[in-house]
């Protein structure tokens, strides 16, 4: 077992665009590499030059391993594990991270099970032990719990991680190499056949790197009152979030969701209107540095986790707090 | 007839989990007393395959590997309309992460229903959350697998058109022969039990299996055949200010954002 030396990411991508999840997990790879003397591998498939894989090295990698072959430019499951499998064995990475998207949650417990090893899922920190084994932190119950998980004698340890929790480094001009991998695919890898493909429109979504964060919840009551907090977030420059039952309802899209499920967002200021605050949604915003909570019920659990606390109609409260900011900053 | 396997996964009731607590001397989970329900996702899963009953004729057969007190929440899937359910249930699986699971599962389906044509899962548990049990079956199974599937089609019963939903991109696959699909919400809409089916789930075969009736290896199944542990379990530390301001709008209003511009926040 140790003979296994390196951290390695999946970095996924969407035609021809690296995930912002694999960025940040070669960032994190970094300084788990650096702070054990060992090398950070990068896992690329798809159609690429060379130059465009060079790219990933900036972000933190020694090595890119490049599988690049048409027809790994859109996700095909089996063809990818055979991929990724045969370049584990061959290197002995210690570790194999992935983002938990929908794309790594399809692919890398295939992965893990061809080559028999441990897989935690949506961790949402990673760290070493003074045994020099990984520590993977995997909200439980909805993120009532918090476990840590580890896999103490298989190799390379893996984990899905979810987007946002580590943050990418700025590109550097760093010292690396790219390996071309050969690609040799047969009808087999290839099933199921993707008939279609359809990227959805991207809207850009401040969230992630916002400073300030305005959230609702399903006690926001209406599409109408939702724009309350659009008002808000645009005083604050802040961006607008909401949780599953809020998206549930139609007032906000999918993308802003946060959450387990959703995204996890570290802003400066947060503000939750209408939000019971159930784990689930809790986890999502628990490292902002000021976390404000708007809601009628004294009781709602929300208010355990809070540094502000209004109890009120977040309807009512809302339009009172934005006449008081207008007044304060100056802004109409 | 084809055969159709649904994977189904009892829970502790979402609507209790206020109600766990961690044995402050273990660190084990308690959960006493909290009732066992379907995952809500595997309901889904049911559907797609009752419909494949309805329309095709298929035979419709749960699996499941949990405690022996569980029967009784996947009678609710037989009452649903499944035609048969197998429980694996044994000390010796105990313990299982993912891979152990998939593994025990994969080996009930090739002791029970080795000619199915289509194996069908929740996309994930809402407890464990982890959505790795139907890729890992699939690889034992040796056959594909589709996950985050939000539809599936077919004209014919045999040729399967299916939507994968990657949040920012969909791929539509297109599948003869069998095949592993972990479906979700969007992918139907469950039907309710009714008295009929109650009625009718009293004769239906309900087999509870050993891991020696399953001929597993046992260096693969439970807390043995798990390369995951758990380390510990901890309850999140929170250490928040928690001020509470009451009043009305007006007051509160003007008190945050005092508050607010104190903590440099404005």
């Amino acid at each position: 077992m140790n003979d296994y030396r390196g951290f390695w990411v999946f970095v996924e991508q969407l035609q021809g665009r690296f995930s912002d999840v694999g960025l940040e997990l070669l960032g994190k790879a970094r300084e788990l590499a650096d702070a054990t003397n060992t090398y950070v591998g990068a896992l690329l498939l798809g159609d690429f030059s060379e130059d465009k894989a060079r790219e990933l090295i900036g972000y933190g990698a020694d090595k890119v391993y490049l599988f690049s072959h048409e027809e790994l430019a859109t996700y095909h499951s089996l063809a990818y594990t055979k991929l990724i499998c045969q370049a584990v064995i061959q290197e002995k990475p210690e570790a194999l991270f992935m983002g938990a998207t929908p794309l790594g949650a399809d692919l890398a417990p295939r992965v893990a099970a061809q080559l028999e090893t441990g897989l935690s899922a949506h961790c949402v920190d990673l760290r070493l032990g003074e045994d020099r084994i990984l520590e993977q932190i995997v909200p439980g119950f909805g993120g009532t719990m918090m476990a840590v998980i580890i896999c103490p004698e298989k190799r390379p340890q893996m984990a899905t991680v979810m987007p946002g929790v580590f943050s990418k480094l700025e590109p550097q001009n760093r010292q690396g190499e790219v390996v071309s991998m050969a690609v040799e695919l047969t009808e087999e890898d290839l099933k199921p056949r993707v008939v279609k493909f359809k990227a959805k429109e991207q809207k850009t979504v401040a969230l992630e790197g916002a400073s300030v964060v305005v959230c609702g919840g399903y006690g926001m009551g209406s599409k109408e009152n939702w724009q309350l907090l659009e008002e808000l977030a645009k005083i604050l420059g802040g961006a607008v979030g909401a949780t599953r039952p809020a998206v549930d309802e139609g007032w906000a899209p999918e993308e802003v969701m946060i959450g387990q499920s959703g995204k996890i967002v570290h802003p400066k200021l947060y503000i939750g209107a209408g939000i019971s605050g159930v784990m689930h949604h809790v986890v999502g915003i628990q490292d902002s540095e000021i976390i404000v909570v708007i809601n009628k019920d004294p009781h709602a659990p929300f208010f355990e986790v809070c540094d502000f606390g209004v109890v009120g109609d977040a309807t009512k409260v809302l339009p009172a707090l934005i006449e008081k900011l207008k007044e304060r900053l100056q802004v109409d | 007839m084809p055969e159709a396997v649904v994977c189904v996964k009892p829970i502790p009731d979402p609507k209790h989990w206020d109600r766990l607590s961690l044995d402050p001397k273990t660190g084990v989970l308690r959960r006493e007393g909290i009732p066992t329900v379907i995952n809500p996702l595997d309901k889904h899963a049911l559907e797609v395959a009752l419909q494949l009953k309805d329309n095709f004729g298929w035979e419709v057969t749960v699996v499941s590997m949990a405690p022996p007190e569980t029967t009784q929440t996947l009678k609710e899937a037989l009452a649903m309309g499944a035609d048969r359910a197998y429980l694996a249930s044994d000390r010796l699986l105990a313990g299982a992460d993912t891979l152990a699971t998939a593994y025990t599962l994969a080996g009930l389906i090739k002791k029970k229903a080795p000619n199915f044509q289509m194996v069908l899962c929740g996309n994930m548990s809402l407890d464990g959350s982890t959505s790795q049990v139907a890729p890992q079956i699939a690889h034992y199974l040796g056959v594909p697998h589709i996950t985050h599937v939000s539809k599936v089609e077919t004209e014919d019963g045999s040729k399967f058109r299916v939507t994968m939903d990657l949040k920012l991109a969909q791929l539509v696959l297109e599948h003869q022969g069998p095949m592993v699909l972990a479906v979700t919400k969007e992918v139907n809409l469950p039907r309710l039990v009714n008295i009929m089916g109650i009625l009718a789930a009293e004769s239906k075969p309900l087999e509870v299996l050993s891991a020696a009736d399953l001929e597993l290896d046992p260096s693969r199944i439970g807390q043995e055949g798990s390369p995951t542990r758990v380390r510990n379990l901890f309850m999140p530390e929170i250490k928040r200010r928690r001020e509470i301001l009451k009043g009305e709008p007006e007051e509160v209003a003007e008190e945050l954002v005092n508050r607010l511009h104190q903590a440099g926040m404005l």
